[in-house]
């Protein structure tokens, strides 16, 4: 391997621009690292390069750990997207500078030179001054000089950025030319995807700091598995439905994927993504051999190039939620984006208001759903932090976030959300509002029948935490935060307390996805009672065992514990001497109807734990899903796997102990 | 320029008219003024007073004394702006109001107050006297005085090239492999010398004509620290008019002179290192 990033971090303050970054670059090979302005690439670029140093993580270059070592001896060539040519120095002495520094002999010195001057095509302006040169030419001088001193891996900082279409187009090509010709080990930082396309042979996606997915651009671009690479690489038509053995449902609507997709429980809910060019357009259902997704309305129809661009709208399809194209606030439709060839386009002419019918020839699901939080609030300080933690943990998970305000008064309420939008800011996936002016039972009922949602935010009551905590879990399957007031900092040591078995893993698996977002260690603990068999303790160690390579296989760092003794005591002893900051529990299973009661451990915390965020799981909710590649198979023996736990354990073993 | 295209901003005609008026009002009238009072004058009378031994040992010590000053501030006024520029420390804001006092400071009472710590029972003085140096009342004196007149000049010349060089320079000669003197010797120096250049020119400039600060320390003894803007003053005083235009007209173009060189000296290298 060229290039080895292991577990890179890079924080300013609470604020990190490089999270838990990881990648292997191989020998000679070209890859581009994408992400929008601010996802933290320039930042992992300028790291290797030892212009910036890291808080933690290491870096190795062809094998050797270079973490520590200076820039001066890192043996790299970077390439600035302003260029940074030394103003007051010729074209050849720029290119000539390294050798300088090293000593090189002159004759040496001025055959690698006019060497350079050829590769990059600039013979004969080698007595001009920088400023006597075009753009395009001042970035061929920038990495004729970047290679001059034979680098062992090139970086490109977002080269060709300042630079008009033509110019770059045509750099592009003759980069990768340069690069295939050395073979030189190379990482092009952009925030172009058409640039990323056109050069990469892998590439990887950045945003807020963490590297999503990495893979050739034609998987990326086909085969996404986060729903921001899916929207971010082209145009996508996203829209959650459902996963079923048969296909992926959307709506009454069945539509065929792509191979295996996905595990977890029968059928669930899935980010379904199929490309413009992948959505059929025709004028009877007849004529489309693909599945139908129904008769549209045509919303646009714009000229662009060799394709037709055209935005159509659907009528609004049961229990899909569309991600992409965003519709509009209080709009009864969704949104389809489709091209065609102008071919096509003069076959079946097409204008807005036409009708069509519409069908999709590949679909793609995705295998991380993103996470969705709703955060509820009364308007109260103790709600704001519930919110807060709800920002700051949506923003580093990137995960969606609804922010549900009840107030009789709505305006109001709606003010005070668009308050707290505002200080969120823009990291998570997206901030939706809603107000209700009815009671908190009510209002969650309806919000979570409407969408589904992985996490319910809500402030640690102060009287009657139990009670509040059941009503909270009664609708639905969402899993529960509550949120300690004043606003903490995001949890870095967390405190995972569950019992040993089926649903414990679940219990791991959740949190283990939801922490690992935020960098945050773990520590397992499992509690024994203190006249347990031995037996039982052995099962309690493999159990440990398992969640720790769970929790390592989502990078989580982690620790376990086996403790004898009462759980609540246990708990409270750990938590004192682990200086951790917030504590998952697994709720118990519910009874037959379908309620939860936290009466017990849970309980018990809950009434005396006044400043920790307490995460309550609970197991049963079909979305759990390992974050690793599962087999197709398996889709269903897990369904049947988990009913058998359900059906097959006695009543009264079910009650777990958290 | 007629034939260029007219700009955003109308009016080309109205400024250049008032440039001309203006710099006619303040300099060449004067200057005129001086240039025919000279004319009037009996020519070897002139003569004579110009290359009296006294007026060209004047001129020596003014010029010396001038330039000296000049490079000492170009060495330290670098060495002020890159400190002010790079770092962070609590009271950099002070230090950097401070580097404008001499400006504002009535040079006469910047004179005083060099002289009284310079002389040779004065703070710094006694210590130095004990080395064996004399400051006040010597040409040490004289470039102590006009060096502080002329800090400013390097400091704020300096300061907005430094601000304004790109990071990415040092990161690309550290790439590269440049140690960190390399880095400033190779490619910051020559970016700055520009700057620096003009701020030598400037305080030169003010080390030439500078007088009120220069006259309390240099103690004024007649061939040995008599500046020459102070001996004009003594021919005015003996109502020598022909002698003090002699030599003020002279003193005036060897300057003059010497600033047109220096400038087309750092024109030249300006030239080379475009503020673009």
């Amino acid at each position: 391997m060229a290039i080895v990033l292991d577990h890179l971090n890079k924080c300013f303050g609470s604020h990190c621009v490089v999270n838990n970054v990881s990648l292997e670059v191989r020998d000679g090979e070209l890859f581009v690292l994408l992400g929008p302005s601010g996802s933290g690439k320039s930042t992992v670029l300028r790291m290797i390069a030892g212009l910036l140093e890291i808080d933690a993580g290491r870096i190795l270059l062809h094998g050797s750990d270079v973490t520590g070592v200076s820039p001066q001896r890192r043996g790299v060539g970077f390439v600035f997207q302003h260029y940074a040519l030394f103003r007051h120095l010729t074209v050849a002495a720029n290119i000539e500078f390294a050798l300088r520094i090293r000593k090189t002999p002159a004759a040496e010195r001025r055959r690698r030179r006019d060497e350079l001057l050829e590769l990059v095509g600039l013979v004969g302006l080698e007595k001009r001054l920088p400023h006597q040169l075009s753009g395009g030419q001042q970035q061929r001088v920038a990495l004729a000089r970047a290679l001059a001193h034979q680098p062992s891996v090139l970086l490109l900082d977002e080269p060709f950025g300042a630079l008009d279409a033509k110019i770059r187009a045509e750099l592009r090509r003759f980069l990768r030319r340069i690069q295939s010709e050395l073979g030189v080990t190379t990482i092009f930082v952009t925030h172009d995807q058409e640039e990323g396309f056109e050069l990469a042979d892998r590439m990887g996606v950045m945003n807020y700091g963490r590297l999503l997915e990495v893979g050739p651009p034609m998987e990326l671009y086909l085969r996404p598995q986060t729903e921001f690479v899916a929207t971010f690489l082209g145009r996508a038509n996203l829209m959650v439905g459902e996963c079923t053995p048969s296909g992926v449902k959307l709506g009454p609507v069945v539509l065929p994927f792509d191979g295996q997709v996905t595990a977890g429980g029968g059928e669930r809910r899935v980010q379904v993504l199929f490309r413009p060019e992948d959505v059929a357009v025709k004028d009877s259902p007849d004529a489309l051999r693909w599945p139908l997704l129904g008769r549209a309305l045509v919303d646009e129809a714009g000229f662009s190039g060799s394709i037709q661009k055209i935005r159509l709208r659907l009528p609004p399809l049961q229990r899909v939620r569309p991600i992409s194209p965003a519709v509009p606030f209080g709009a009864d439709y969704i949104l389809v984006e489709a091209t065609r060839s102008q071919h096509q386009a003069r076959q079946f002419p097409l204008a807005a208001g036409d009708q069509a019918w519409v069908g999709v020839r590949r679909t793609h699901a995705l295998l991380h759903p993103g996470l969705s939080f709703l955060a509820v609030t009364d308007g109260s300080p103790e709600g704001a932090a519930a919110v807060e933690l709800a920002g700051s943990i949506g923003r580093l998970a990137h995960a969606r976030l609804t922010l549900l305000g009840l107030d009789p008064d709505e305006p109001r309420m709606h003010a005070h959300l668009e308050q707290l939008r505002e200080r969120i800011g823009g990291g998570p996936a997206a901030v939706d509002l809603r107000s209700s002016p009815d009671d908190l039972s009510e209002t969650l009922a309806r919000e979570t029948t409407r969408q589904p949602y992985d996490l319910v935010l809500h402030a640690l009551p102060a009287e009657g935490a139990t009670a509040a905590a059941e009503r909270l879990l009664e609708s639905q399957e969402h899993h529960l935060l509550l949120a300690p007031s004043p606003p903490r900092p995001v949890p870095q040591r967390v405190l995972i307390s569950v019992a040993a078995g089926e649903a414990g893993k679940y219990d791991v698996l959740f949190a283990g996805r939801l922490i690992r977002h935020l960098g945050a260690a773990a520590t397992v603990l499992s509690v024994a009672p203190e006249e347990s068999s031995e037996q039982w303790l052995e099962q309690g160690r493999r159990f440990l065992a398992g969640a720790a390579r769970t929790l390592s296989l989502l990078g989580v760092p982690e620790r376990t514990q086996l403790r004898r003794g009462r759980i609540g005591d246990e708990i409270r002893r750990e938590l004192s001497e682990g200086g951790y900051d917030m504590i998952v529990v697994g709720a118990p299973l519910p009874d037959r109807s379908r309620r939860i009661s936290l009466e017990g451990v849970v309980g018990g915390l809950l009434a005396d734990l006044r400043d920790l965020p307490v995460l309550i799981v609970r197991a049963d909710l079909g979305a759990l899903e390992p974050d690793r590649p599962p087999a197709g198979a398996r889709a269903g023996e897990n369904t049947g796997a988990s009913k058998t736990l359900a059906g097959s354990v006695p009543p009264d073993a079910r009650r777990r102990k958290p | 320029m007629r034939e260029r295209e007219r700009g955003v901003l109308p009016g080309f005609g109205l400024a250049l008219g008032f440039t001309l008026a203006y710099l006619g009002l303040l300099v060449f009238i004067p200057l005129g003024a001086l240039v025919l009072k000279a004319a009037t004058s009996d020519g070897g009378h002139l003569l004579s007073t110009v290359l009296a031994p006294r007026t060209l040992a004047a001129y020596r010590l003014s010029l010396g004394t001038a330039l000296v000053a000049a490079l000492i501030n170009v060495l330290f006024g670098l060495l002020l702006a890159w400190v002010l520029e790079r770092y962070d420390f609590p009271g950099k804001r002070l230090i950097d109001g401070l580097v404008d006092l001499p400006f504002a400071l009535p040079t006469a009472v910047a004179g005083i107050a060099l002289t009284t710590v310079y002389a040779s029972n004065g703070w710094v003085g006694q210590h130095l006297a004990r080395l064996g140096i004399q400051v006040s009342y010597t040409p040490l004196g004289i470039i102590a005085a006009l060096t502080f007149v002329g800090l400013p000049f390097v400091v704020r010349t300096v300061q907005p090239v430094l601000r304004e060089l790109p990071a990415a320079i040092e990161e690309a000669a550290a790439s590269m492999g440049a140690s960190r003197l390399q880095t400033f010797l190779r490619l910051i120096l020559p970016e700055l010398a520009p700057a620096a250049a003009t701020g030598f020119t400037l305080a030169l400039a003010r080390g030439l004509g500078e007088y009120g600060s220069v006259i309390f320390i240099a103690g004024n003894m007649p061939m040995k620290s008599e500046i020459t803007p102070l001996l004009i003053m003594i021919k005015l005083e003996e109502y020598d008019y022909a002698g003090a235009t002699a030599v003020a007209l002279a003193f005036l173009l060897v300057s003059f002179l010497i600033l047109l060189l220096v400038n087309m000296l750092s024109m030249r290298s300006g030239v080379r290192a475009p503020a673009a």
